[in-house]
């Protein structure tokens, strides 16, 4: 006859202290479902909050500048090329590259059309960060015609506001391109170089006056104070402005970005904070109720010490019973572990079906990772208790 | 098979005061298959040696050898491999279960390592005169039965060594008799040697060398 759990059992006092037994059952199957609900929920909040905005080609494009507070207003707010390149080698950032600005005085006038003249500020950026290139977005020296974008808000609030109330005629996005300003530049001795510019396109990117790189950089070195301005504000390429990580990273280096665009990473962030705190919890709760069941199991084997000790002087091998004695738990510890799997599933299902109204694009079922995490909890606790007993059986 | 003894000595033993001793602190070798009688007053260290020689206790100095190897160096699973098949005891103190039935007593050591079918159990109980205790708790069994149930428990498994420190103290003359006739056949039909014990020689026990401790 096979020697099994059976033949042994009667000389294990394992009676003694169901209550603390049941605790520790009680506690670690809570636990398992508190920690497996989590782990769901945090998944689902990353499939839920991911930002579906439709994206031309599957990139934010962010403009990032450094945050202005009232104890760093005396301070620079450009960014030095350390920081730029600091910036381009975060895996979460594809791209980036800076705005540069206008180092000389701008004034742009209109024409007897749109009567107003006004101070200008002018910004040019590469090619490849701009969502709409015109054709005739260049300029070669001597070109009399400078091309501009501009963005649709300002096209936007210039129709709605600010023409009707100086009586001004509207214009559409195509007609704009038809009118011509005057742009004047002026070097810091006064001299002043005239430009004619006219609006070829509008942009829904980036939020500036925009001037071809070509003539910015000309314009700056001939009319401009200081060649060697850092600028003041850097655009960048992300595959997701809600990632954790770059809004960690942004928020650590004091940097500013438009919040709109993160609005679903910050209460992602959030959110991910208190499910994590929760799969915490259960983990703790875990870790308490494997101790109490371990406090179980040195009172069996210190109870049961003369009948092991004798089992072991008759020649019973210790690991024959720490494994005899462990496996009588693995039935036990899988049926807790499947019970709150079972539980983790209905809720998952009904928090699919009810609470979200049975939404698409979440899946009904768990993840496969809970039932990792669940998989590997159960093998977990198997061998801590096969430890725990084959070191208390050794120490007899 | 072969047990070597090579000038073993308790740690709490003086080696002058055991000048007398035929095993402490000498050369002794236990062959297989031949009977060693040792004859030892009280306190002279017979069950320490019993226990040296059974692995229960490691406070001597010198060694003892199982063929090559030192019993301070087999680890607990080897212990037990050599309790269950190399070797098996009557300790002086019996320790047997007595919350379990006779029965189970025994059951529990053939279980591991078997020697005989399960019937031979109530053959043998009837042959030492305990065949209506088998289902009886052990602890309410006199000192005399929980011997006989402790020599029955011993002949269960196979071995080559059977060690046995006084076991028949509190038998009568008969059941001396029986015993030691029903162990030398056991020891026979395993072609194994019998390490005894005793405060005074045992007459009946067919000794190949008699050794005072």
């Amino acid at each position: 006859m096979q020697l099994s759990y059976q033949h042994i059992k009667p000389f294990l006092n394992t009676r003694q202290n169901t209550a603390s037994r049941w605790m520790g059952y009680f506690g670690l199957g809570l636990g398992v479902i508190l920690l497996l609900v989590s782990v769901q929920l945090y998944i689902n909040i990353n499939v839920l909050l991911k930002d579906k905005n439709p994206r031309k080609d599957g990139y934010d494009y962010i403009s990032v500048t450094k945050l202005i507070s009232n104890e760093n207003m005396a301070e620079a707010h450009s960014f030095s090329d350390a920081e730029i390149e600091e910036i381009k080698t975060k895996s979460f950032i594809q791209d980036a590259t800076p705005l540069l600005a206008n180092t000389f005085l701008v004034k742009a006038s209109g024409s007897s059309a749109i009567p107003f003249t006004t101070d200008l500020f002018l910004e040019s950026i590469d090619n490849r960060f701009l969502d709409t290139i015109p054709e005739n977005f260049s300029w070669k020296q001597g070109q009399a015609i400078v091309p501009i974008i501009i963005s649709a808000d300002y096209l936007e609030l210039y129709n709605t506001v600010f023409a009707p109330s100086k009586d001004l005629p509207q214009f559409s996005e195509k007609s704009i391109s038809a009118v011509l300003i005057q742009l004047e530049c002026y070097a810091p001795d006064g001299t002043a170089k005239i430009f004619k510019a006219s609006v070829v396109g509008l942009s829904n990117r980036i939020n500036s006056v925009l001037v071809p790189e070509s003539f910015l950089t000309w314009a700056n070195k001939t009319l401009g104070s200081n060649t060697n301005i850092n600028p003041s504000r850097i655009f960048i390429k992300t595959t997701d402005a809600n990632n954790s990580e770059l809004l960690n990273f942004l928020q650590q280096k004091n940097y500013n970005i438009n919040k709109d665009k993160t609005k679903f990473g910050r209460v992602k962030q959030l959110l991910q904070a208190i499910v994590s705190g929760l799969s915490g919890f259960g983990v703790l709760i875990i870790l308490l109720a494997m101790l109490l069941f371990s406090f179980y199991l040195q009172l069996m084997i210190a109870r049961s010490k003369d009948n092991l000790q004798l089992l072991l002087t008759l020649g019973y091998s210790p690991n024959w019973l720490s494994k005899t004695v462990a496996k009588r738990w693995v039935p036990v510890y899988t049926a807790i572990v499947l019970t709150a799997l079972i539980l983790a599933a209905i809720f998952q299902w009904a928090f699919q079906q009810f609470f979200l109204n049975n939404r698409s694009d979440l899946s009904p079922y768990l993840h496969w990772m809970v039932i990792i995490i669940a998989a590997v909890l159960l093998l977990l606790s198997i061998f801590i208790n096969y430890r725990l007993v084959k070191k208390l059986l050794l120490k007899l | 098979m072969q047990i070597s003894l090579q000038k073993i000595l308790p740690v709490f033993f003086n080696a002058a005061d055991v000048s007398h001793s035929q095993v402490w602190n000498q050369p002794v070798v236990f062959d297989e298959g031949a009977n060693t009688h040792i004859i030892a007053p009280s306190g002279s260290g017979k069950t320490s040696l019993m226990h040296f020689l059974y692995g229960l206790r490691n406070d001597f100095t010198g060694e003892i050898k199982y063929d090559d190897t030192s019993i301070k160096d087999f680890d607990k699973e080897k212990k037990a491999t050599l309790r269950q098949q190399t070797i098996s005891i009557v300790l002086q103190d019996l320790r047997l279960f007595p919350d379990q039935t006779v029965y189970e007593n025994i059951a529990i050591k053939r279980l591991l390592s078997t020697f005989h079918p399960v019937d031979k159990i109530a053959a043998m109980a009837s042959r030492l005169g305990i065949q209506n205790k088998l289902q009886q708790l052990c602890g309410t069994c006199s000192y005399g039965e929980q011997q006989r149930i402790a020599i029955i428990r011993a002949l269960q498994q196979p071995f080559k060594y059977l060690l046995l420190d006084e076991p028949f103290s509190n038998l009568d003359e008969a059941n001396r008799e029986k015993a030691m006739e029903l162990i030398q056949e056991e020891a026979s039909a395993r072609k194994a040697s019998i390490i005894l014990a005793d405060l005074k020689k045992i007459d009946y026990f067919n000794a190949g060398s008699i050794l005072n401790l």
